[in-house]
C-alpha cells in the first residue's frame, strides 16, 4: 500500500462526505457533512458509521460513490474519477455480504 | 455560460453582466452600508477625548517611563514631561480576501460573498478612511483590486469579473503568507507615520480549511506584524433549509472525523466539531447579509479596544 499519510502540500487532504443508506435499519439519525482525511478507506468509513449508528455488535459495511464500490483511498477514487475535493461528497452505504478480505488494512 | 447562477460558475462574467450584477448588490445593499457607514465612523475615527502623551521638556504631567533615564544620564535627557496631545488622523489599509474556491458555489454562498463585498466596499469607500484591496484566494492568490487604486463602481465590476469560485484547493495558508507580503509592502508605501497605519484583513469565505495548526501560526505572525484578522463565515445554508437530501449544511453542525493512535498504539476514531478547533481568533457567522453591520461593527470594536489598550 503506497504511503497516503505523506505530507503532500499541493493536495487536498480533507473532504467533506454525506453518509446516505438506502437500508431503513441502519439509518443514520440526521447529520450534517462530515469533514474526514481523504485517506480514508473502507474500513475507517465502516468504523465511522458504526460508530455514528452506535452498533453494538459492528456492521460490516461497503461504500458507493456515484454507484460504484470504493476499494481505494478516498483520495484516490476522487482523484481517479474527476471529483472534486471541494464539493460534498455523497457516500452510500450498504451491508458487506461477503466478508471482506483484509479487514484491518491501515 | 456567463450568467452566475445557483448552478457551478466556471466561466468569467462579461464586463456588461458583472456590471449589472455589481449594481444588483449595491442597490440590495444601499441601506444597510449606510448603517455599517455609521458604525465604522464612530469607530474608526479617533476618539476626540486627549490624551496625554509624549516626551517634552515642559509639560503638565511627568513621564514615569523617562525618569530613571533622565537620571542615569546625568540630567541630560530631560524630555520627561507629558502634554494633552490632538489625536492624530489614522489611516487604514482594509484588504477584503474572498474565498474563489469550488466549495463556494455549493450553497450559493458566492452570492452572500458578493453582497458582503459590495456592503464593506461602499462602506469604506464612504468612510474616506483609507485604502482598499480586494483578493480572491483559492489555489493561488490574485489580487482582484491594489490599494492604489481608488474605488469606483467601475472597480467593483471589474473585481467581479475575476471571480469563478472555481478553484479547486483553499489554500488559506498560502493567502495568509501572501497578504503579509501585501501588508509590509503596503505600509511601506503608505504616506506618512507608519505608526498610524491601521492594517485590517477581513477574508470572506465558506470557513472550510485545512491544517488549522498551521494556520494559526501565520495569524500570531500577522499579529505581531500589526495587522488584524477578522474571518467572516458566509454561511446561507443555515438559513435556506433546502440543501440536497435535507442534509443540514451549516458549519456550524459540520464535524470533523479523524483516526489517532491512542495510547497502547490502537488507532482510534475521534469526532470533533469542526468549529471546536477554527484557528482564526476573531470570526462571524453571518447568514444574512443584513446581520453584517452590527456584527462586523461588533468584532471591529473590539479589535480596536484591545489594540488601543496594547499601544497604551
Ligand atoms: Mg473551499
Amino acid at each position: 500500500m503506497a504511503a497516503t499519510t505523506d505530507a503532500r502540500p499541493e493536495r487536498t487532504a480533507q473532504v467533506r462526505i454525506h453518509l446516505t443508506t438506502r437500508s431503513d435499519d441502519i439509518q443514520l439519525p440526521e447529520t450534517g457533512p462530515i469533514l474526514v482525511p481523504t485517506e480514508l478507506r473502507r474500513y475507517q468509513l465502516s468504523t465511522l458509521v458504526n460508530r455514528l449508528l452506535e452498533t453494538t455488535q459492528p456492521v460490516p459495511l461497503e461504500f458507493l460513490i456515484n454507484g460504484q464500490f470504493l476499494r481505494t483511498s478516498l483520495d484516490e477514487f476522487l482523484t481517479q474519477n474527476g471529483i472534486s475535493a471541494e464539493t460534498t461528497v455523497n457516500v452510500e452505504y450498504v451491508r458487506a455480504l461477503i466478508p471482506p478480505l483484509h479487514v484491518a488494512s491501515y | 455560460n456567463t450568467h452566475i447562477s445557483q448552478e457551478e460558475v466556471d466561466t468569467q462574467m462579461t464586463l456588461d453582466d458583472a456590471q449589472q450584477l455589481w449594481a444588483k448588490h449595491e442597490d440590495n445593499t444601499r441601506n444597510l452600508a449606510l448603517m455599517l457607514t455609521e458604525h465604522l465612523r464612530l469607530i474608526l475615527h479617533p476618539t476626540q477625548a486627549t490624551r496625554m502623551r509624549g516626551d517634552f521638556r515642559t509639560g503638565k504631567r511627568l513621564n514615569i517611563k523617562r525618569i530613571i533615564p533622565y537620571i542615569a544620564s546625568s540630567y541630560k535627557r530631560d524630555k520627561i514631561w507629558m502634554r494633552r496631545s490632538v489625536p492624530t488622523k489614522r489611516s487604514y489599509q482594509v484588504m477584503l480576501a474572498i474565498d474563489d474556491s469550488k466549495s463556494m458555489a455549493e450553497n450559493s454562498s458566492h452570492e452572500l460573498a458578493f453582497e458582503t463585498l459590495a456592503l464593506i466596499a461602499k462602506s469604506m469607500s464612504m468612510l474616506e478612511v483609507g485604502e482598499l484591496s480586494v483578493v480572491g484566494f483559492g489555489d493561488q492568490v490574485n489580487v482582484a483590486h491594489d490599494f492604489s487604486t481608488p474605488f469606483t463602481t467601475d472597480a467593483g465590476s471589474r473585481i467581479l469579473q475575476q471571480f469563478t469560485f472555481s478553484q479547486s484547493r483553499t489554500n488559506v495558508q498560502r493567502l495568509l503568507t501572501e497578504s503579509i507580503e501585501h501588508f509590509r509592502a503596503a505600509r511601506l508605501k503608505a504616506a506618512g507615520s507608519a505608526s498610524d497605519l491601521w492594517q485590517l484583513q477581513l477574508i470572506i469565505s465558506d470557513g472550510i480549511c485545512e491544517d488549522h495548526p498551521a494556520i494559526r501560526q501565520l495569524i500570531r505572525q500577522a499579529h505581531e506584524e500589526r495587522i488584524m484578522v477578522v474571518f467572516i463565515v458566509v454561511d446561507p445554508a443555515a438559513l435556506s433549509s433546502n440543501a440536497a437530501n435535507g442534509a443540514k449544511q451549516s458549519i456550524l453542525d459540520l464535524q470533523t472525523a479523524e483516526f489517532a493512535k491512542d495510547a497502547s498504539g490502537e488507532m482510534q476514531l475521534k469526532m470533533t466539531k469542526y468549529l471546536d478547533t477554527f484557528p482564526f481568533r476573531y470570526y462571524l457567522i453571518v447568514r444574512d447579509v443584513q446581520d453584517l453591520p452590527g456584527v462586523l461593527a461588533g468584532a471591529l470594536r473590539q479589535w480596536f479596544a484591545e489594540t488601543v489598550d496594547a499601544s497604551g
